[in-house]
């Protein structure tokens, strides 16, 4: 009896699954296939005469030959690497406050959940009217290639701190408030007891915000294009917007979809990643 | 214990604060001139609605806050069923495939947009959908699916099985526990997946741009950027527009934001 | 312009409905503030001209890249629609190689156009877009703190230094040191000053010659050696130079005729009433120069109204309907003739003999299919020499070589051999 209702849930479960996949990949699989194909070809819109000849992987070639496509990469990696930390950190400060607050809950949700309604844009543009005319400390934030990454890290921490900080709110409400009164009856401190408790049963609400996180910052895109153009130089350009400039302005569609697929490569590795993650940290749960 | 309350209490004050500070910013700075702005900063005289009213009288701009209503409303309506019955199948029932499926679902959305945009368009056009609602919420749908599905997974691989067992050992199929047991219980996480998809959806700009070419049918997103001219930049407008893009959606958060507070079962409701 | 505009809405229900009879031809531009109400003005008129012909407007944004980016994305698709488009002045020759502008018949006053807007929209011997407006790079100055403008850099420089030093105003000059497209084309001015050129007349590269790192050295210093630009300069485009300019903060702007309007508004400007417009100066061995901007109007390749979307063009590009915009929306019309008219003078609020020396100036950059990948090239370059990342020299030479790597890749680099270098 137990293999039945096994069989008929597994039946189910592929009903359930179907048309999420369905609408997901067959939407997506044109442009995906489109792209695939487009990078294996030399496609130059400014230059219809010359054709679109298959050139096997010579885009991948040319990118791996192309310092500022390294440069590109290495800049996006490393934004990733600081940007999301900060965001979870941020992120898990604000939920927890946001648990506990017993008056003004509702505001403080809708207020803190504002920051990641307002448009992209007007966020760009407003922190970098900030750090124009305010110009802490006189640096000269936008004009210099290290620094002109700050206000676009701050743009972004506080524009998707509430993202992360949903995530794990809703993951906080699930936890029992019992392990929370049997651990304080133990004398647990606080701080004990968001290691010990909060944090673990957290996890996979942890792993996917630091899963989504991470793939949004390798794909960072709308905020140095709007903050920065990629300035000073070429100091703030991410991988995507330097696929953006080869498909948008060189109108090199061959070449430029090689990139974003290296884009999606990079992504795709951190997803399996993450796949994994979310199996290991799942009570009870199976990759 | 009381210490805890004003610690609290006082973190959330700064933490509202700082979220709140270029907020405010923006507020206050689409009811000044737009030279102001610039000159003297923000402050808090000479304040007016000209922006406001110039926006909705001479831009339509109410027309571009309705094509955002529909097009994120829909987009939610459709994809948080999809993801959820999705999310049910990949955390509680046997599925093989289950890491794979997750990491597809997954790569779909990891292309960057503007490698995705023009093959899209091309298929739209095919499909007649160009400057359509259908035409954007499918899109739309396609690319916050996966994280919703991401987002509800984890969520109900959280939720306590006992609920679910004993109403299975009571005779209940799977989907009717589905829908009475585990969907109430994961309220709190179907809010939040809603509100990320509206907002998604509301604040999406390249395909926005890219799939209609009507005031009839442009998002938000795509009127502000219709505002500027070739150089010269109306701040004003600008930001009143940042203001009015976010009042339905503090209303949206604030009409959620009940719901996942008042999706708790067994167990003290905290506040 | 609320008939119009409920006229407009009319057509579009009515062309939603299904192709109901007669053509319809759509424009593709933007209609913000008054260049909006003429546009749609002057559309329902050539609309009552050809009766049963519907003209409709389709909005694009400004943002010169987004525009760009929706006009690939269509043209691409060989979309029929828009049947007209508004180009910018460097955008023709990248279309016109990629297929997607028609040839356009010479009109007969061909004469009358900017020679060096009209060499903007031509491509291997056919004329593929007509200019409509044009936007020439300024130097604003102020009246109430100088007597006459400056004639070379030099007494620019000595003019903004004292300025300076009295106190009267914070930085000497102000320009647009973002790294987008304006960079380049403050860049130009400069360069045509000290005497260089991006590419010559034969499309030989000579970014990376004396006068060219003079210019760029030039600029540089301006910035970081006297603190005649503020470093923050190096973050703005029009928008906050004018800003700054407005508020007093500045001695010198180099911006488009649009900000004219602007700094001469009492309502917003510090400096209303006190503002002169005249030519960038030249230097040692270049001329005063002033960038070359502006729209052009060009067919669909894929219209399915070729005459009509032509007779269009040749309507928007007439002499009354380009006074028209110029008295609504303060454009510089693409007719010479005009300039010497009364009634030009009148309409516009900029002062028309400057006007006319400036566009006597004009500089244009090169023409090229693959200008917006040199442009960018360029951009980068120099603006990693601004913000002091490289040595002006060595920035130079780097973009010399990407263009000339670019050119031939491409196959459009010159094919004449290079002519004997001139005695430095």
């Amino acid at each position: 009896m137990r293999r039945d209702a096994t069989h008929a849930d597994a039946r189910l479960a592929r009903w359930l699954v179907a048309p999420a996949l369905l609408v997901v990949t067959g939407v997506a699989l044109v442009p995906a296939a489109a792209t695939a194909w487009e990078a294996l070809h030399r496609h130059d819109l400014r230059l219809p005469w010359l054709g679109t000849p298959f050139v096997g992987l010579a885009n991948f070639a040319e990118a791996l030959g192309d310092p500022r496509f390294a440069a590109a990469l290495a800049r996006t990696m490393l934004f990733a690497a600081v940007s999301v930390p900060i965001e979870l950190a941020c992120g898990l400060a604000l939920a927890l406050v946001m648990h506990h607050l017993v008056r003004g809950r509702a505001i403080a949700r809708v207020g803190a959940l504002l920051p990641w309604a307002i448009p992209t844009v007007v966020a760009a543009l407003a922190w970098r009217f900030f750090f124009e005319t305010s110009d802490p400390g006189g640096v000269g934030w936008l004009t210099r290639p290290v620094a002109a990454w700050v206000p676009i890290v701050a743009a972004d921490v506080w524009k998707t701190t509430p993202f992360v900080a949903v995530l794990l709110l809703a993951g906080l409400q699930t936890i029992d408030p019992a392990l929370y009164d049997a651990a304080r009856v133990d004398g647990a401190s606080p701080a004990r007891q968001l290691v010990t408790i909060t944090l673990p049963l957290l996890a996979p609400a942890l792993v996917v915000a630091a899963a989504f996180r991470t793939l949004d910052a390798l794909r960072l895109f709308d905020l140095p294009y709007v903050m920065t153009a990629g300035g000073p130089g070429t100091a703030t350009e991410p991988l995507s917007l330097y696929a953006f400039v080869a498909l948008m302005q060189r109108l090199r569609v061959g070449y430029g979809s090689a990139l974003s697929i290296c884009v999606f490569l990079l992504a795709l590795g951190v997803a399996m990643a993450a796949v994994r993650a979310l199996g290991r940290a799942a009570p009870g749960g199976h990759a | 214990m009381n210490g805890g309350r004003v610690v609290t209490g006082a973190a959330g004050v700064c933490a509202v604060g700082l979220l709140a500070a270029p907020l405010a910013w923006v507020a206050i700075a689409s009811l000044m001139p737009d030279s102001l702005v610039f000159t003297r900063g923000v402050a808090a005289t000479g304040l007016s609605l000209d922006h406001y009213r110039a926006l909705l009288a001479e831009r339509g701009f109410l027309l571009a806050i309705r094509n955002s209503l529909v097009v994120a409303g829909l987009t939610t309506a459709v994809a948080l069923p999809l993801a959820a019955t999705c999310a049910y199948a990949i955390a509680r029932l046997p599925l093989r495939g289950r890491g794979p499926l997750l990491a597809v679902l997954l790569a779909v959305s990891m292309f960057p947009q503007i490698s995705v945009v023009a093959p899209l368009f091309l298929v739209l056009r095919e499909l007649g959908l160009i400057n359509t609602y259908p035409g954007l919420v499918l899109p739309y749908v396609t690319f916050t699916t996966p994280l919703a599905v991401w987002l509800l997974t984890a969520f109900f691989r959280q939720l306590p099985r006992e609920l679910e067992e004993a109403a299975l050992v009571d005779g209940a199929s799977r989907l009717r526990t589905l829908r009475d047991v585990v969907l109430p219980l994961a309220a709190p996480g179907l809010s939040s997946t809603a509100i990320l998809t509206f907002l998604y959806a509301w604040n999406e700009f390249l395909f926005a741009l890219s799939f209609t070419f009507d005031a009839d049918r442009q998002t938000v997103p795509v009127a502000i950027a219709l505002l500027r001219g070739r150089y010269q930049v109306p701040w004003g407008q600008v930001l009143a527009a940042a203001v009015l893009a976010s009042l339905p959606v503090a209303l949206v958060v604030a009409a959620f934001q009940r719901r996942i507070v008042a999706g708790l079962t067994a167990g003290a409701v905290k506040g | 312009m609320h008939t119009g505009r409920l006229l407009l809405a009319c057509l579009a229900v009515v062309a939603a409905c299904g192709d109901a009879s007669g053509p319809r031809l759509t424009f593709s531009g933007s209609d913000v503030g008054a260049e909006g109400a003429v546009i749609r003005a002057q559309l329902d008129r050539f609309a009552a001209r050809h009766p049963g012909v519907r003209v409709e407007l389709r909005l694009t944004p400004d943002a010169a890249d987004q525009r760009h980016q929706l006009y690939v994305q269509w043209l691409n698709a060989r979309a029929e629609e828009p049947d007209v488009l508004q180009l910018d002045i460097i955008w023709t020759a990248e279309f016109a190689a990629a297929g997607w502008l028609r040839p356009l018949g010479a009109p007969d006053d061909i004469e009358d156009f900017l020679p060096a807007a009209l060499e903007a929209d031509r491509w291997q011997g056919s004329l593929y877009a007509v200019p409509w407006f044009v936007d020439a790079g300024l130097l604003y100055w102020r009246r109430d703190l100088l007597g006459a403008p400056p004639s070379t850099l030099d007494e620019l420089r000595e003019d903004a230094e004292r300025a300076m030093r009295t106190g009267a105003v914070s930085a000497g000059l102000v320009w647009q040191g973002a790294r987008y497209e304006g960079l380049v084309t403050v860049f130009l001015e400069h360069l045509v000053a000290f005497g260089g050129a991006i590419l010559d007349a034969r499309g030989r590269v000579r970014v990376d010659e004396p006068p060219a790192v003079r210019a760029l050295t030039f600029m540089r210093d301006s910035v970081t050696g006297q603190g005649l630009v503020p470093r923050a300069a190096l973050a703005w485009q029009e928008e906050q130079t004018r800003f700054a300019f407005q508020n007093g903060d500045a001695l010198f702007m180099r911006n488009w005729p649009y900000a004219w309007a602007l700094v001469q508004d009492a309502r917003q400007s510090r400096v209303a009433g006190q503002v002169g417009v005249a030519v960038f100066p030249g230097a040692d061995g270049g001329r005063p120069a002033a960038a070359l901007g502006g729209a052009q109007l060009a067919v669909n390749r894929y219209t399915e109204e070729p005459d009509l979307a032509e007779a269009l063009v040749t309507f928007l590009t007439a002499p009354e309907q380009m006074l028209e915009r110029a008295q609504a929306a303060a454009q510089l019309p693409a007719r010479r003739s005009l300039y010497a008219t009364d009634a030009l003078a009148a309409a516009l609020p900029l002062p028309i003999d400057e006007i006319r020396a400036v566009l006597e100036a004009a500089v244009p950059r090169p023409v090229t299919p693959v200008y917006s990948e040199l442009s960018e090239l360029l951009q980068v370059r120099l603006h990693r020499a601004l913000t002091g990342q490289e040595a002006p020299d060595e920035a130079l030479r780097g973009a010399a070589d990407a263009i000339r790597d670019l050119l031939a890749r491409t196959g459009l680099a010159a094919s004449d051999p290079p002519a004997p270098e001139p005695a430095e």
